[in-house]
């Protein structure tokens, strides 16, 4: 046990003593709030039009009956044109809409709404239009016309907590594996490649202790970038949803907070166990990259999966490594997880990582794999 | 005497890739580097692995060192063996080699403590052990400065005092003097002397003749992976120099052409 804590220490001030390594991993939580941020304005900026703006219109033959609802909406241009004229602005979008009315001596009159859905606000002023002429045509009823009254029942919670359980579990895959590959090479190929774990491994230390130690260093560098990174997403997460999901509403409790903390770190135990397998089978820091990064694709498509598993999976799947906590993720954010399910996803998920450890200490003794050249 | 080191038949081979068995000029996918290797060493006494570049003499110490295993044979240090009871050995024993490396990061005043504590040395003793050899060395001056920052020359001093942070009786160098200035190889050199004077036992492998007529008391040629002769160093040097005895063994084993148009 002392000599896995002389380990720790001795991983922990060549990490916290470096300048580098430490913007490596706190470097990604700004730039997603920063990219995040801006993403959102962006979006904001695209998905919500000017509400002061009147939509233009040429009109062909109105008839006088029509005169004032759609002078009421619609900015309308004096100008006589014939309808070819009407449809030319139109293409060119100097106007949003051109209604052309085409008088039947038997049976109904027709009228033509030309638009262009290139434009933005062609498109909401063709909805417009084709509304008021429905509702011309059978005045019968108004459909939504009380601003006071909420249509949409979707509660604003439900909507956040939708949207999270398909983007967390994602965003989170992406994070940690990102974060576990800025650390993992380095400490574990990056000293096969400069000749300083061979200096260790002729000490009286049993090969498991060194691989323990190195893991356990490795797990709190890597937790403490994924934390950078989601404090940068949880920051980011209002702007990028463009004011559509009020933070303020997330109905979370500690024990959700404590079973995504639970997870987190043993995801991170899984992932850079397995990177530090793969490491130690590389001969440089570049070799590990090149070793890793397949499997890094991988981990994150199955963050991906448990966007598209039904809403209640069976219990079953939450035991399978690492599919099995996007699952419960997705649960937690969702509201739908219980402590079984998580739990499940825990063990199975540190049961993986004790066996990458294993594996590691064997390999660690491996001349094989630690000395060839 | 004391017999504190023997061994018995050690045998290494290395798989050999298409590329290396091309640049060696061989059809064989198997190099023997070490064969069926015995020898002893006592108690307070240095011994020296003499041979060529390429004669198995680093192998047979990495072996020794427990870094590698044998195929076969054996080897026990102080009683215990290198295959069976690696972790006991390097317990016991300090070994310096080129090959290993210290992380530049650190100071060598940090890097002493780390290894100190991995060899359990007591800490009180530990911090008196770390004084005495760092003002031996003249370490003390540098012991806050980064490896990394210091002459190459200094970088082996610290190298040698990690090597025996827990006062081992047993040493394994290898090449001990391999790229070192004149003066850091004489500093070396006396330490190994003061060393046997406490009593200790080493183990040295190199392909320097003075280095062995300097400090050796016993001997053994290695050539090509097997054990050409082991003596005494007075005894190997009676009739002519040791530089000549080792030309003339080395033309009986290796085929009399090579010697003609070889490196010789």
């Amino acid at each position: 046990m002392k000599n896995i804590l002389t380990l720790i220490k001795k991983e922990f001030s060549r990490f916290f003593k470096d300048r580098r390594m430490i913007i490596t991993v706190l470097l990604p939580g700004v730039l997603i709030y920063a990219l995040y941020s801006l993403m959102g304005t962006v979006f904001t900026k695209m998905s919500k039009p000017d509400e002061t703006y009147v939509p233009t219109a040429i009109v062909v033959d109105l008839p006088a009956e029509l005169a004032a609802p759609v002078n009421a909406m619609f900015k309308v241009s004096e100008e006589k044109l014939t309808e070819e004229e009407a449809q030319a602005k139109v293409a060119e979008e100097s106007v949003d809409v051109a209604f052309v009315f085409i008088a039947a001596p038997q049976g109904k009159p027709e009228v033509r709404v030309f638009y262009n859905s290139i434009s933005d606000k062609s498109s909401s002023a063709y909805v417009l239009a084709t509304s008021l002429l429905a509702a011309y045509q059978n005045p019968a009823f108004v459909i939504n016309a009380s601003p006071d009254v909420k249509y949409d029942l979707a509660e604003d919670r439900d909507m956040a907590t939708k949207m999270l359980s398909m983007l967390v579990p994602l965003l989170m895959f992406a994070m940690l594996a990102s974060a576990c590959m800025a650390v993992a090479p380095e400490s574990i190929a990056g000293e096969k490649e400069r000749g300083t774990m061979a200096t260790m491994l002729i000490t009286p230390v049993k090969r498991w202790q060194i691989a323990l130690g190195k893991i356990i260093s490795l797990t709190v560098f890597a937790l403490l970038s994924g934390l950078s990174s989601f404090i940068g997403v949880i920051l980011s997460l209002p702007k990028l949803m463009g004011g559509f999901v009020a933070t303020d509403v997330l109905p979370y409790g500690v024990g959700d907070y404590f079973m995504l903390f639970g997870l987190i770190i043993s995801i991170v135990l899984v992932i850079i166990s397995a990177f530090s397998v793969l490491s130690a089978l590389a001969k440089s820091v570049k070799e590990a990259g090149s070793l890793i990064t397949p499997l890094m694709m991988v981990i994150v498509l199955l963050g991906v999966v448990s966007m598209f598993v039904s809403a209640s999976p069976s219990l079953g799947l939450f035991a399978i490594p690492l599919v099995g906590s996007g699952l419960a993720i997705s649960g937690i954010m969702a509201l739908t997880a219980t402590p079984l399910a998580v739990g499940l996803a825990i063990i199975s998920n540190v049961a993986v990582a004790a066996a990458l450890v294993v594996l590691l200490a064997f390999m660690f003794k491996s001349e094989r794999i630690m000395f060839k050249k | 005497m004391e017999e504190i080191l023997r061994v018995e038949g050690l045998k290494k081979t290395f798989k050999l890739t298409r590329k290396q068995q091309k640049s060696e000029g061989t059809n064989l996918s198997v190099k023997i580097a070490v064969n069926d290797l015995s020898f002893t060493a006592y108690r307070g006494e240095i011994f020296g692995l003499l041979g060529p570049n390429g004669a198995g003499k680093t192998t047979t110490l990495r072996m020794l060192a427990t870094l590698i295993k044998p195929d076969s044979g054996n080897a026990f240090i102080d009683g215990k063996s290198i295959v069976t009871d690696d972790e006991a050995v390097r317990r016991k024993i300090g070994f310096l080699t080129s090959e290993l490396k210290l992380e530049e990061f650190f100071t060598p005043n940090y890097i002493y403590d780390f290894f100190s504590e991995l060899y359990g040395v007591e800490k009180h003793a530990a911090q008196q052990r770390k004084c005495e050899l760092f003002s031996k060395f003249g370490i003390d001056k540098f012991a806050e400065i980064k490896i990394a920052n210091l002459s190459t020359g200094m970088k082996q001093k610290i190298s040698l005092v990690i090597s025996i942070v827990h006062d081992p009786d047993f040493i394994i160098f290898d090449e001990p003097t391999n790229g070192l200035d004149v003066l850091t190889a004489k500093v070396v050199t006396d330490f190994l002397l003061e060393l046997k004077a406490a009593g200790k036992t080493i183990i040295l492998s190199t392909h320097i003749f003075s280095l062995v007529e300097k400090l050796c008391d016993r001997v053994g040629v290695i050539i090509d992976g097997r054990l050409v002769a082991l003596d005494s160093l007075e005894n190997l040097t009676k009739e002519k120099n040791l530089e000549d005895t080792f030309f003339d063994l080395y033309s009986k084993t290796v085929a009399p052409e090579a010697t003609k148009g070889g490196w010789l």
